[in-house]
């Protein structure tokens, strides 16, 4: 067996131990490379900074802990600029399974802003029914969600003082890890209620998204942890996104190595069994 | 009785799908009422919906750990598991913290829910990595193309990638938003007009598979 063909064969253990390796060295000794900010996320951040104090902001968190490391540092700098711009934040979910963590998130920021339940912000938790419940929520909120995630009335709530649906949202966005999230909110939501919707997603998800952004069908996209790392320098607030860029880096970096090796030792294959058909001729 | 398995789903379908694709362009405050009052009722649907998937679960494992067939040990786990959770759940009262203190049910969720999901994501990293090494070759022309898109998208996301080679990031957002964006699109359009075409082969009752099968 020639080297070529033993490196193609290499244990797949070993490719694990320099995954491995690459995300645990910059975890524990961080380079900060500079994040340059992308349209798409830029799109977000502007439309939120053009938003009045006291205008309606809402966040649904469309993911489950699978989701964690990419949605929740973008959930947390939503709710931070949100709560740093004095706006009346509804938060909610379309994904039973994310509803802990979504009100963990929405808790933990409103302390860390000073901001006040029922006053400030409300979380609604979750409805069955989907996308449905989008329909509903547009045609009537307190229909959809009588109570609030801790069981308090909806009606009468000060944050929700002249909202009666979605059209009274000046703006969404849907952290989606999947169906129901942003395309949801688009087609259920949007096209029909007139709401400004921006999107956050998975890194494997950004790509199909990309339609809906050129089209203006969401004013924006926050993909993957890098787009979370691009909002966390854009609100100045560095979290757990810029911190796991460096990991991302190196893995990227690490996988395109060994996709160049692969290619490298298949090729020098190849070109020995041309040789050896053309010796053999 | 094949009036009423029959007739009677294909007659309600027929008529609910004609008055709510018509309902979408009708503004009309009798149209926008009767749009809420079948959100409502989906929303009810949604939620027997949670109840029938669940009890069909509990009786697909109980199948399995009575015949004791290949893997029923899982099917036990699974059982023990979904048992125990939902009596802490309902104990709990469905929350995971009570004024600001971690609940029973709190506890299963960030303490075995959250880290399982998460290892489960997570490990697909290594498997990407390893079977990117084993399969992603220049085989052909097609093949080096969308390698070489792939090296530049990877090389363009992250940092270090933009560090080592400045251009790899716009030509990145260029690939994502031209290329990427066109392809998708296409496919977005040709998966619509087939969910129209079924849609109305749906309403009209020239796709019955939706009925299930069962004796005529």
């Amino acid at each position: 067996m020639s080297f070529a063909e033993r490196m193609l064969k290499i244990d797949r253990r070993i490719i694990f131990l320099v995954i491995g390796l690459c995300t645990l060295f910059p975890l524990l000794y961080p380079v900060g490379l500079p994040i340059k900010i992308s349209p798409e996320v830029r799109g977000v951040y502007d439309y939120i900074e053009s938003l009045p104090e006291g205008s309606v902001f809402l966040l649904s968190l469309d993911f489950d802990p699978a989701s964690k490391p990419e949605l929740y540092p973008q959930s947390i700098s939503l709710l931070r600029h949100a709560f740093r711009k004095n706006l009346r934040v509804i938060a909610m979910t379309l994904w039973v399974s994310g509803t802990g963590m979504a009100d963990q998130v929405i808790t933990q920021v409103a302390r860390e802003m000073g901001k006040e339940s029922g006053k400030d912000y409300v979380f609604l938790g979750w409805s069955p029914g989907g996308s449905a419940v989008i329909i509903n929520m547009g045609q009537d909120l307190y229909g959809a969600f009588p109570a609030d995630y801790n069981g308090k009335p909806t009606k009468g709530l000060p944050v929700l003082q002249g909202i009666t649906n979605l059209r009274d949202v000046n703006y969404a966005v849907s952290l989606g890890a999947g169906n129901p999230g942003v395309e949801a909110w688009y087609v259920f939501g949007k096209d029909k209620y007139k709401f400004e919707l921006g999107g956050g997603c998975t890194g494997v998800m950004a790509p199909g998204l990309y339609p809906l952004l050129r089209s203006g069908q969401i004013n924006g996209l926050i993909g993957g942890l890098r787009g979370a790392a691009e909002y966390e320098t854009l609100i100045g607030q560095k979290g757990r996104a810029i911190a796991g860029m460096d990991a991302q880096s190196a893995t990227h970096l690490a996988i395109i190595v060994l996709v160049i090796m692969c290619n490298l030792f298949y090729f020098s294959l190849r070109k020995q069994a041309k040789q050896q058909g053309h010796s053999g001729a | 009785m094949i009036f009423l398995r029959r007739q009677v789903p294909l007659l309600i379908t027929l008529i609910t799908g004609l008055v709510f694709a018509a309902q979408y362009y009708v503004p009309h405050p009798a149209s926008e009422q009767m749009l809420t009052s079948v959100t409502k009722w989906l929303q009810i649907i949604g939620g027997f919906a949670l109840v029938l998937g669940v009890s069909s679960l509990f009786h697909v494992h109980a199948m399995k750990i009575r015949r004791k067939e290949a893997g029923w040990g899982y099917s036990f786990v699974l059982y023990v598991s979904m048992l125990g959770t939902i009596a802490v759940g309902l104990w709990s009262n469905g929350k995971e913290a009570i004024d600001g203190t971690m609940t029973a049910f709190g506890w299963i969720y960030n303490f075995m829910m959250v880290p399982l999901q998460g290892t489960m994501f997570a490990i697909l990293a290594f498997f990407i990595a390893s079977a990117a090494y084993r399969s992603f070759r220049a085989r052909s022309r097609e093949a080096a193309v969308l390698l070489i898109a792939a090296v530049i998208v990877m090389m363009g996301r992250v940092p270090l990638g933009e560090y080592l080679i400045p251009l790899s990031g716009d030509l990145s957002q260029w690939i994502l938003n031209v290329l990427n964006a066109s392809v998708r699109r296409a496919i977005l359009i040709g998966v619509s007009l087939g969910t129209v075409a079924l849609s109305i082969k749906i309403i009209f009752g020239m796709e019955r598979s939706y009925l299930g099968g069962g004796k005529e």
